[in-house]
């Protein structure tokens, strides 16, 4: 029981249909998340990380579409739900962060009326204990003045402080895990580590696990207890944080550490970007996606692509991985 | 908030006076009083007594502003025509019209709001669909073609409603009623729709292209992910954002149709304000025409003013804060 883990995600597969064709945007992605564990997932705009958290409760649009997959929460299968089953997954056991706190309020009703509305649907409460639970999540996600921002409109608040209240959203019906897609990505710097502070406080408190979709690998080393690599659709390696971080296995994971800015020996900073783009939707090469930026590719890479292999206390989906002793 | 309020009526206001000045115009300049008022015999005395008391041997602006002063204290002057007082002959014919008007509104709203909601939930239905398809003949088909449509088949070929006329109507307070007599009630049916039935195409499309838009935002999907339920969803989420240009929309609507009801009440012999305006635009009978038109602009402004100093209550970030 307790092996099992809180979601598992198996093969999950998502088109997008354009002019009559079904183009792989998601190709077989597997992973798991623990109880209480934080999974950071990251890869650059366009693999099909965000797509991933949204097909977990059935939240994709038109023209995507999950084609094939099992996704299970807590011995529950996900995927295989009706419409109403599903409206009680989502919010009540699988919170969701929006991205854009400037748009992700609705801008005609109270902050209060719009946490209300949400712990109504999932908690039996009474008016005044939904009201007074409002205020308390408020507070919690540290904004001052509670009774003032209950009654407030979403356009009287800074876009730091909405971005608390859609935190505040996503948390209020206590879900068991909690999916923050890029969370921080629209906010200020300098907001963005305070966002962060709040949400690691967050989950000391509730316990929620979470999937943290991120493009920001600081984010994740800052945030997640393991890793989840994506490049043009496929999970290319998993690993626990801190081994990911010292010596990663699959040359895409190594090309964007080397890509994050960081200080060489002489104090100055450096970047060294990976050749080419990610390939586009419907534009993939044969074999490995990631075989015409790579340095380390073989004939082999061309004709198949790499399964995601143990590797390691993690895995990588690559013929030739790196070596522990490759990494300076 | 209030200051924006005030300075909302004091335009209206000032557009009112704008209004009346063209309208003082209209009867200062066209035609001519005294050969349509007095008798053909009429003596000096006579004239000169219908001079005095029309004002007219007083400059130009005095007589503005003593036509002010008259509609503020309820005379708005003599009929050419019939000679009557142009008050009375507004406020006889007034009734018919606001119920026509209040009706057709009722029809829009029942109609057209629901309707217009489920073409914007379910763009791709069948029913949705038929609506939209029917809808574009309520843009198309002008007024009278409708109204005589209408006559033709519930009045000739069914015999069910009355083609013409008010029916029977009942006195309250010295203004006549339809509303509470069995063939009044008949009788306004056929030019309710026929006045609802342009509007109606117009509320159902505000709406559906608005709450397809609002559907494809990020707070409603939002909305969808914290289990909120699609009846909530669509009816209280959405619609409050889509309902600022409907609300807008039938405000104005409203004021056109007290404005031009002049078709539709030609077709079906209503005698309302518009046929009112029909005769005496065809006896050239200026002071009524004149007083039509700035009643028109009045009631035009004081619902466009009402709806707008709405707007807050529809969408809080419309509040304004002192100046």
């Amino acid at each position: 029981m307790s092996s099992q883990p809180l979601l598992q995600v198996r093969d999950l597969s998502i088109t997008l249909t354009r002019a009559g064709m079904h183009l792989p945007v998601l190709d077989a992605v597997s992973f798991d998340v623990a109880a209480g564990e934080v999974l950071g997932v990251v890869g650059e705009s366009g693999a099909g990380k965000s797509v991933a958290g949204a097909a977990i409760i059935d939240l994709l649009v038109p023209p995507l579409r999950r084609a094939s997959g099992a996704i299970s929460l807590g011995g529950d299968r996900l995927d295989l739900m009706r419409p109403a089953e599903m409206r009680r997954v989502r919010g009540k056991r699988v919170g969701f962060v929006f991205q854009d706190p400037m748009t992700s309020l609705n801008p005609v009703l109270s902050i209060g009326r719009q946490l209300t509305d949400t712990m109504r649907t999932h908690l039996k409460l009474g008016r005044g204990a939904l009201r007074s639970r409002a205020l308390d999540w408020i507070e919690r996600v540290g904004l001052p003045n509670p009774r003032r921002v209950f009654d407030a409109a979403p356009h009287e608040l800074s876009g730091g402080q909405r971005q608390r209240i859609v935190i505040a959203l996503a948390l209020c019906a206590e879900p068991d895990i909690v999916i923050a897609d890029e969370p921080t990505t629209a906010l200020d710097v300098s907001v963005q580590a305070q966002m962060l502070d709040l949400m690691r406080t967050l989950h000391a408190e509730t316990g929620a696990a979470m999937l943290l979709i991120t493009h920001d690998l600081g984010v994740v080393a800052k945030m997640a207890d393991r890793v989840a690599v994506f490049y043009a659709g496929r999970v290319v390696e998993t690993a626990p944080t801190r081994t990911l971080f010292e010596a990663p296995r699959h040359p895409y994971t190594a090309g964007l550490m080397a890509a994050t800015p960081a200080p060489d020996h002489e104090g100055r900073m450096q970047v060294t970007a990976i050749p080419g783009a990610m390939p586009g939707i419907g534009a993939l090469p044969s074999g490995c996606a990631f075989h015409p930026r790579c340095v380390r590719a073989k004939a082999d890479c061309l004709s198949m692509a790499p399964p995601l292999s143990p590797l390691g206390d993690g895995a990588a989906a690559c013929f030739h991985p790196l070596q522990r002793k490759d990494v300076p | 908030m209030i200051l924006h309020a005030v300075e909302r009526v004091l335009q209206t206001i000032l557009v009112l006076l704008v209004i009346s000045f063209v309208a003082f115009m209209l009867i200062a300049t066209l035609g001519d009083p005294l050969g349509v008022l007095l008798p053909p015999d009429a003596t000096m005395a006579e004239r000169n007594a219908l001079i005095a008391r029309l004002s007219l041997d007083q400059p130009l602006m005095q007589r503005f502003l003593s036509f002010l002063g008259g509609i503020v204290q309820g005379d708005f002057g003599l009929s050419y025509r019939t000679q009557e007082e142009v008050g009375g002959m507004i406020l006889e014919r007034l009734p018919a019209t606001a119920e026509l008007a209040i009706a057709s509104l009722v029809i829009t709203i029942l109609i057209a709001i629901p309707a217009g909601i489920l073409c914007g939930v379910r763009p791709k239905a069948l029913v949705s669909r038929v609506i939209m398809f029917v809808s574009i003949a309520g843009i198309t088909l002008p007024n009278f073609v409708v109204g005589i449509l209408l006559i033709a088949v519930f009045s000739v070929q069914l015999g069910w409603l009355p083609s013409f006329g008010r029916g029977q109507t009942v006195s309250i307070g010295g203004l006549e009623t339809g509303l509470l007599t069995w063939s009044g009630w008949r009788a306004i049916i056929l030019p309710a729709i026929t006045l609802a039935a342009f509007q109606m195409t117009f509320v159902i499309r505000m709406l559906r292209t608005q709450l397809m838009e609002v559907g494809q935002s990020e707070h409603i999907r939002f909305a969808r992910a914290r289990g909120l339920s699609e009846a909530r969803i669509w009816f209280v989420y959405a619609i409050r954002n889509a309902l600022l240009p409907t609300v807008t929309m039938l405000g104005l609507q409203l004021g056109n149709i007290i404005a031009f009801s002049v078709v539709t009440e030609s077709v079906f012999a209503w005698p309302g304000l518009g046929s009112l305006f029909l005769q005496s635009v065809q006896a050239a009978d200026i002071p009524v025409i004149a007083i039509y038109l700035i009643f028109v602009g009045a009631v035009y402004m004081l619902i466009n003013l009402a709806v707008e100093l709405s707007y807050p209550l529809i969408d809080p970030r419309l509040k304004r804060r002192g100046a």
